[in-house]
């Protein structure tokens, strides 16, 4: 094309006479130009036709496809998936992999373990189960009804105990975690010297909470008697908390509230080591908030009690029922609960069905608490969407 | 101009009553107060003419007083209350590194506290080789690493699958997520200590072999399960990428479909590296748990292989190593608390390096919505 333009630019230099033909020779070339510029737009959309009715911005195309009727789009539609159908396809292309092994590792053990409750069950090894005539080893059931959940709640001497004061511990400790942390993560969303080291330790019972190191930890300030913390969480109990509340005025005005007092701080060190995460999941949320709102709080004049209760608390609302859901769980299904040990036992004494009836009266009651708790709290969650 | 000027003699507090004249209109189109100018008044000249203030200037001069009283005692309160706190955190740990320093005799000496009168670094020594330190170190790296990149991945592909994909049945698929966080692994432990015990395809191995394979005390127990999503807090994970893929713009992916990406091919080239700093996270988490879990691989591991498994039973293994007896608990306390931090000193390096992504990273991980 430029070697076209040269030339003519030439001539027309060259010999003045022939300048009509070579200004045709100039509309000429200019009409090509212009062909030369529509011509990729077009081969595109041949191409691609999605693309093109996107990049076509007189829509052209698209207008001609319909003046043309619907013959056409016919002809796409029986080619293709259509894009919404492809799109679900892809969606369980997506879970498949976690499907699959859900069908295979939850929901099959689970009705199984549901099985073993209602069965007795019989554990056989290879030589027994052949000559029982199973093609392999394996737990074998006899169907049992309800016999196990019948005698958990009347033959069993621990079961019933147990329960109501795991529940009687934990349901106010969750509370109390709550509170607890959510205040550590305000303090620790503040600007000051040392914040970052400050989070740093704060998170390190994250690390070592889930592990068996803190059943050896715990065993230290339990038993350990001259140099383990039960000196210093006694400490706490003995002298701190109850000459403070002597300062401030408030001792022995009601015993029992002294005493639950008294108990709170006793046990400061486990609520410290099991409220990390808790504090990790309020300080993220507490990021939510903006910054905006902080400073039209100032002007406006608000105090810092306030601003937690209109700002801060409906912000991170959400969060506080989803905090409260895992702090309920973790505390239920920790290896630590006298329950959970005694389900445990069971399975390992082989008395499978029993321990899975245990199991799943245990779980029935957890799953009735957290609804209650749920429906309960919902009621103070804001969203801002909705 | 003359109004910056008048400004700038302002802030030299030259002119200090034209200034706070131009101030206060300036305030009133939206520059910013300051309470230094305007509140010139001491919190003791407060307390003194108190009485004299109509009710109005009392409630502004309350507010004030208190705001002011605040600001100097809240951060001495929050100084005490965070060292008190951390304390209470690095007490145990202190503890732990002063008596794994101790020989045993030390350990019931009242006259020490925190300084042992002999160091004795041979509590480690005892301990590496009771335990065959290296060998479980290494079976544990392996364990966590491979079993937490696998569960990173195919929780992430969930994850993604149910925060951009409409698709039937989607709001019961994903109650099953919800069930998965909530159902102890207690319940389901037992029927899959069974199926890896008694592993099978189908009934297609035991036909073919004649026996079924065990795969206890075999990683595998650990990988198959992360690797289909269901690994320890599979479901948590899950729940949480999907919250994190729902918060990215959805322009990105508009424009590599576009492009002529497929789906999939999305995900690996244009999701992948904007969630990069949140799959660290949440992968630093899954090590973290699976470095702690203790039930699960108790499990499945009869042979303690990994380091969480000798923890609990290291009093006894250090009795029968060293008298050949099992005695007291109480009597290795001093060698229980160096395999403790021998346990736990890998996981803090890690902590050490990546505390950033911890604390920082976790306020990008999609936890927050």
């Amino acid at each position: 094309m430029s070697k076209k333009k040269k030339e003519t630019s030439e001539v027309s230099e060259n010999t003045p006479k022939v300048e009509e033909t070579v200004e045709k020779i100039k509309e000429a070339t200019d009409t090509a130009k212009q062909a030369a510029q529509e011509s990729p737009v077009v081969k595109r959309s041949a191409h691609n036709t999605a693309a093109a009715a996107a990049f076509n911005a007189a829509g052209e195309e698209v207008d001609v496809r319909r003046q043309k009727g619907e013959k056409r789009e016919r002809k796409i539609k029986t080619n293709k998936i259509p894009y919404e159908r492809k799109k679900h396809l892809y969606g369980y292309g997506f879970i498949a992999l976690w499907l699959i092994g859900s069908l295979w590792l939850f929901v099959s053990p689970v009705i199984t373990s549901l099985a073993y409750s209602m069965s007795k069950t019989t554990l056989m090894d290879k030589a027994d189960a052949l000559a029982a005539g199973y093609t392999s080893a394996g737990i074998r059931m006899e169907w049992n009804s309800f016999a196990h959940y019948i005698r958990a709640f009347t033959g069993d001497a621990d079961f019933p105990r147990l329960l109501v004061e795991s529940i009687g511990e934990i349901i106010p400790q969750a509370f109390v975690i709550m509170i607890f942390s959510l205040f550590i993560a305000i303090m620790l969303n503040q600007k000051f010297r040392g914040r970052t080291l400050a989070r740093a330790i704060f998170f390190l019972p994250v690390l070592i909470a889930t592990g068996p190191i803190i059943t050896v930890i715990n065993g230290d300030m339990a038993s350990q008697g001259i140099s383990g913390a039960t000196q210093f969480s006694a400490l706490f109990k003995t002298d701190l908390v109850s000459e403070l509340m002597e300062f401030v005025g408030i001792y022995n005005i009601n015993p029992q509230f002294t005493t639950f007092i008294e108990e709170l701080t006793a046990n400061i060190l486990n609520l410290v080591w099991n409220s990390g995460i808790q504090i990790l999941i309020f300080l993220s949320a507490l990021q939510n908030i903006p910054p905006s709102a902080k400073e039209a709080a100032n002007m406006e004049g608000a105090t810092a009690w306030e601003f937690f209760w209109k700002i801060t608390f409906p912000i991170i609302s959400p969060m506080i029922l989803a905090n409260l859901i895992y702090t309920i769980i973790d505390a239920f299904v920790s290896t630590d609960n006298e329950v959970m040990n005694l389900v445990l036992k069971q399975s390992q004494l082989g008395d499978y069905g029993y321990s899975a009836a245990l199991a799943w009266i245990y779980f029935a009651i957890i799953g009735a608490i957290l609804g209650l708790v749920v429906v309960i709290v919902s009621r103070f969650v804001y969203y801002e969407n909705e | 101009m003359s109004e910056k000027i008048i400004k700038n003699t302002s802030d030299l507090e030259e002119a200090a009553a034209a200034a706070s004249a131009v101030n206060g209109t300036s305030a009133s189109d939206g520059e910013p107060r300051r309470d230094k100018k305007h509140y010139r008044v001491t919190n003791w000249s407060i307390i003194k003419n108190y009485p004299h203030y109509t009710p109005e200037e009392r409630k502004h001069y309350t507010y004030i007083f208190w705001r002011r009283v605040g600001g100097w005692i809240w951060p001495i309160f929050r100084a005490v209350l965070i060292f008190g706190l951390a304390f209470v955190i690095l007490y145990p740990i202190m503890y732990m590194i002063s008596a794994s320093l101790r020989p045993q005799a030390e350990m019931h000496d009242p006259s020490v506290m925190w300084i042992p009168k002999n160091i004795r670094l041979n509590n480690f020594k005892d301990v590496w080789e009771a335990i065959n330190y290296p060998d479980v170190l290494w079976n544990t790296i392996q364990l966590n690493i491979v079993a937490s990149v696998l569960q990173v991945a195919s929780c992430a592909i969930t994850g993604y699958g149910f925060a951009r994909f409409q698709f039937k049945g989607k709001k019961a698929l994903f109650a099953l997520v919800l069930l998965q966080i909530i159902v102890p692994p207690q319940i389901i432990i037992l029927p899959q200590f069974n199926l890896f015990r008694n592993f099978d395809i189908f009934g297609l191995l035991n036909a073919l072999t004649g026996s079924t394979v065990s795969f206890i005390n075999n990683n595998f127990t650990m990988y198959i399960p992360a690797l289909f999503g269901n690994g320890i807090r599979g479901g948590l994970f899950i729940y949480l990428f999907r919250q994190f893929f729902r918060g990215l713009p959805k322009e990105l992916e508009d424009a590599a479909y576009l492009d002529g990406c497929g789906p999939f091919k999305t995900f690996i080239s244009v999701m992948v590296p904007n969630a990069a700093s949140s799959f660290l996270t949440v992968f630093i988490f899954s090590i973290v748990w699976y470095w702690n879990d203790y039930f699960i691989s108790s499990m499945f591991f009869t042979n303690s292989q990994t380091i969480s498994l000798n923890i609990l039973g290291l009093a006894n293994i250090m009795s029968l190593k060293l008298t050949g007896l099992v005695g007291l608990a109480s009597d290795y306390m001093v060698w229980v608390e160096a395999g403790c931090l021998m346990a736990i000193a890998p996981i803090l390096i890690m902590y050490i390096f990546l505390q950033k992504y911890f604390t920082e990273g976790i306020e990008r991980a999609g936890l927050a919505n």
